[in-house]
């Protein structure tokens, strides 16, 4: 199970005023406000942190199922950068999460899990964001067909098989993501 | 006590309905959706506020109205509806003290 969310770097300066008075004490805690003012670049941080919350509440939410906007209760921990890539933990309640981000000059992707071991296995597909962009990335992936369950949540059918797997899919300004996580079963009949 | 108070307390359901559409006018990206505003609007599915925005709801409904929205409020506000009754209690517990 993963969770997984974008930010366009561009079009969140021309849609967000994060230095507005009130601001980053609504969203972040102490540690989190001084690592985003005193990093190199504060707006990246700024998302960084902001879409490791938002991944970790997709995946809360959709076990759950409880809806909340609580940004400022998801603490963001050991942050670690290698090159373009971000390891960080991020606890809410009783879960932890485990994060794994990708830092660019023109977005933010993150993905958050609850087991580690599942970074590994997760296939991430990147696109121009399009109002079609779920049948664009069905047209130009033959094998696999994204769609959406009776919940409404997004799945990926791996063809030729029956196996479903659970999706998540992010978009943002000019840039979509889909993030496939573990089997919710394999072999199952159709 | 100030007049602006005064006139928030006694401030009908229409009347908050109004200055919340006001608020959320240029965080939604669904702007026909405003044309049907009620209390069952929800700010991110309806009005498809981005939630990095709905930050931006919070601040200015508590500059608009003079109130503190804490932690616990501010997770219960995704409708119009809860917004409502979040800055009718905050109001009400500024007016007691």
């Amino acid at each position: 199970m993963a969770g997984n969310d974008l930010v366009d770097l561009k079009q969140a300066a021309r849609d967000s005023n994060w230095q507005r008075t009130g601001y980053l004490h609504k969203i972040c805690t102490a540690e989190e406000e001084q690592l985003i003012l005193s990093a190199a670049d504060p707006h990246t941080m700024l998302w960084l942190i902001w879409t490791m919350k938002e991944a970790s509440y997709k995946v809360v939410n959709r076990l759950s199922g409880m809806r909340s906007y609580a940004p400022r209760s998801f603490v963001c921990s050991g942050l670690n950068m290698q090159g373009s890539s971000v390891r960080a933990f991020v606890a809410f309640n009783e879960f932890s999460l485990f994060i794994n981000a990708e830092v660019s000059t023109e977005m933010v992707h993150t993905v958050a899990v609850l087991r580690e071991e599942e970074l590994g296995q997760l296939q991430t597909h990147y696109l121009n964001y399009t109002p079609g962009y779920v049948s664009d990335f069905n047209q130009s992936h033959p094998e696999y067909i994204l769609s959406k369950n009776g919940a409404g949540l997004p799945q990926v059918r791996q063809l030729p098989g029956p196996q479903i797997l659970e999706a998540s899919v992010s978009h943002h300004g000019r840039y979509a993501a889909i993030v496939f996580s573990a089997p919710l079963y394999a072999g199952s009949p159709q | 006590m100030p007049v602006s108070f005064l006139k928030n307390i006694n401030m009908d359901k229409e009347e908050f309905i109004s200055e919340l559409k006001t608020i959320v006018t240029p965080y939604t990206q669904e702007p026909e959706a405003l044309d049907h505003i009620s209390e069952d609007t929800d700010f991110i599915k309806d009005l498809k506020i981005n939630s990095a925005n709905l930050v931006d709801v919070v601040l200015d409904v508590e500059e608009k109205f003079g109130i503190e929205i804490d932690n616990d409020a501010m997770a219960r506000m995704l409708t119009v509806r809860a917004a409502i009754e979040i800055i009718e209690d905050k109001l009400a517990a500024s007016g007691r003290e």
